[in-house]
């Protein structure tokens, strides 16, 4: 198993955001998380990469616990993580922000393939090279914090609800990319998402959370179509 | 008017470099550094001791206080600000702190150095005279010089070197820069030491000109202040302007009012409020650019 969280426990300020989650993700992977706002699916994107400590439990990476440990050595080990709400350096240019990506890689020939790699998947990016990031549009924004977070050349990419309050046309396009990601690269994919029905659609297995339990777990194809899935998450229609 | 410009010019390139040490240290760590009239001081009292008193050349002199206030900046983010900011999320925790800091660090001005004014022997000796409308000591142009060298340098660490980079990543949003595999703690340290470090080469440059004593180091901290509400906190070109600006009113304040006494401060001051209550956030108010 690439990732494994055995019984997580997480709270802030003494409210239980996890309450003793357990799933994993094997190497190549697209997994879905799905849920409410506030279930707890983000909590446990902020615990694997060390922004929230967790209570007990244990997380490994590869077989080697990481939780207890600082972000910025967890980001060393190969976990790259596209935050909610996109947060691109704002001020810095498109290809600083790219450059931070890789902040923690040597290897100037190196970085500047990936830097090109990521630019060829979007181009549009290429074209805002020198702009600062906070002037791109929300899908461009997107884009960029996707590139950035493979700028580190991640075995395990995290991405945190990389639709909300994007076009719905753009979404597409970012749900393209992430299977392509996963596809062609072979980057491991943990996906948090509102949008059930695409963060179904694109991955192999996912797990339902709700107030902080894992409640439903399984292949995503027969999750589209379960009826607790449907109910819950789908909201019935189509 | 042609030498109140020069004045102003060479009064703006220490203030904004002043102002610059400040300004990081707001927009890494969001502390208002009250120590840092104390740093400056510090910083021209080294330089007066390798210099003046062991007559060390004036470079590696001036490269002393760089290194005795990077230090001494690096251990008070470590042992003093990091740890508060790790247990209070309170901002006054770190204005009481730095309050604090500022009587301590006159405290041990006084104890090292003790309360004289002190001054150093002549960098260079003559005055460029254009004309009779630029009078200045060639002294005081190589210290501008090497002031506007220092913010150049400074700015093209910033804009173009990884740590540079990934100190302003850290201001825009700590949360994200951890995730690109920033260590904050690794780099408020290291922005604190180039804040502090900025500071000490500030004194150790205007030492030659102006001489140091204790009581400077309040004055220089309200003046940085000042600089920094009319550049906009945490932004370096908002910093450099305020600098310059401040420069720059000081110099035909002192050429026009003194004839009505003692009042260019004040009117500084009063000009001070009314800007800030039409555009509070000066006037490159933005967090960091």
């Amino acid at each position: 198993m690439l990732l494994k969280f055995e019984d997580v426990k997480l709270y802030y300020d003494r409210v239980f955001a996890l309450r003793g989650v357990t799933l994993d993700l094997a190497e190549g992977e697209t997994v879905a998380l799905i849920g409410a706002n506030g279930a707890g699916k983000s909590s446990i994107l902020r615990a694997i990469t060390g922004l929230s400590k967790i209570e007990s439990g244990s997380i490994s990476f590869r077989g080697e616990r990481i939780d207890g440990r600082d972000p910025a050595s967890i980001v060393g080990m190969g976990i790259a993580m596209v935050p909610e709400g996109r947060r691109v350096f704002p001020y810095m240019s498109v290809k600083d922000n790219l450059m931070m990506g890789a902040f923690t890689r040597s290897g100037r020939a190196d970085i500047r393939r990936s830097l090109d790699g990521v630019l060829e998947r979007f181009p549009r990016l290429q074209e805002r090279l020198r702009q600062s990031a906070g002037t791109l549009s929300g899908g461009e924004q997107q884009m960029l914090v996707i590139g950035r977070a493979l700028m580190a050349r991640p075995k395990l990419l995290l991405l945190d609800e990389p639709s909300l309050g994007i076009a719905p046309k753009l979404v597409q396009d970012i749900a393209r990319s992430i299977v392509r990601i996963n596809r062609d690269d072979g980057v491991s994919v943990l996906l948090v998402e509102q949008n059930s029905r695409m963060a179904l659609s694109i991955s192999h297995r996912a797990y339902a959370i709700t107030t902080g339990n894992v409640v439903i777990s399984g292949e995503s194809r027969k999750l589209l179509n379960d009826s607790r899935i449907k109910a819950a998450y789908l909201g019935g229609a189509v | 008017m042609e030498q109140v410009m020069a004045n102003g010019v060479y009064l703006g390139s220490q203030y904004a470099m002043i102002a610059l040490g400040l300004t990081l240290i707001f927009a890494l760590m969001n502390v208002l550094n009250f120590a840092h009239g104390q740093m400056y001081v510090i910083g021209g009292f080294v330089t007066y001791t390798f210099y003046g008193q062991f007559g060390l050349p004036f470079v590696l002199a001036l490269l002393m206080s760089c290194v005795t206030l990077a230090i001494l900046g690096a251990l008070i983010e470590k042992f003093l600000f990091g740890p508060v900011i790790r247990r209070s999320s309170r901002e006054e925790s770190t204005m009481l702190l730095a309050a604090g800091l500022a009587f301590l660090l006159d405290a041990m001005i006084l104890l090292v150095f003790g309360e004289k004014q002190r001054g150093v022997p002549k960098i260079v000796d003559g005055v460029l005279n254009w004309d009779f409308r630029i009078i200045m000591p060639y002294d005081r142009i190589l210290i501008c010089f090497l002031a506007m060298v220092s913010i150049a340098a400074f700015i093209a660490f910033m804009q173009f070197s990884k740590t540079g980079r990934a100190l302003r990543a850290l201001a825009q949003d700590r949360d994200a820069a951890q995730l690109m595999g920033v260590n904050v703690n690794r780099y408020s340290m290291i922005g604190f030491a180039l804040g502090a470090m900025l500071a000490g080469l500030v004194g150790g440059l205007l030492v030659t000109i102006t001489g140091v004593n204790l009581g400077m180091g309040g004055p220089t901290s309200i003046k940085a202040f000042m600089m920094v509400m009319i550049g906009g906190a945490g932004v370096i070109s908002g910093a450099i302007l305020g600098g310059f600006i401040l420069g720059m009113l000081e110099a035909v304040g002192l050429a026009v009012l003194s004839q009505y006494g003692d009042i260019t401060y004040l009117v500084i001051f009063v000009a001070l409020m009314i800007f800030l209550a039409i555009r509070p956030q000066g006037l490159m108010g933005k967090p960091w650019g």
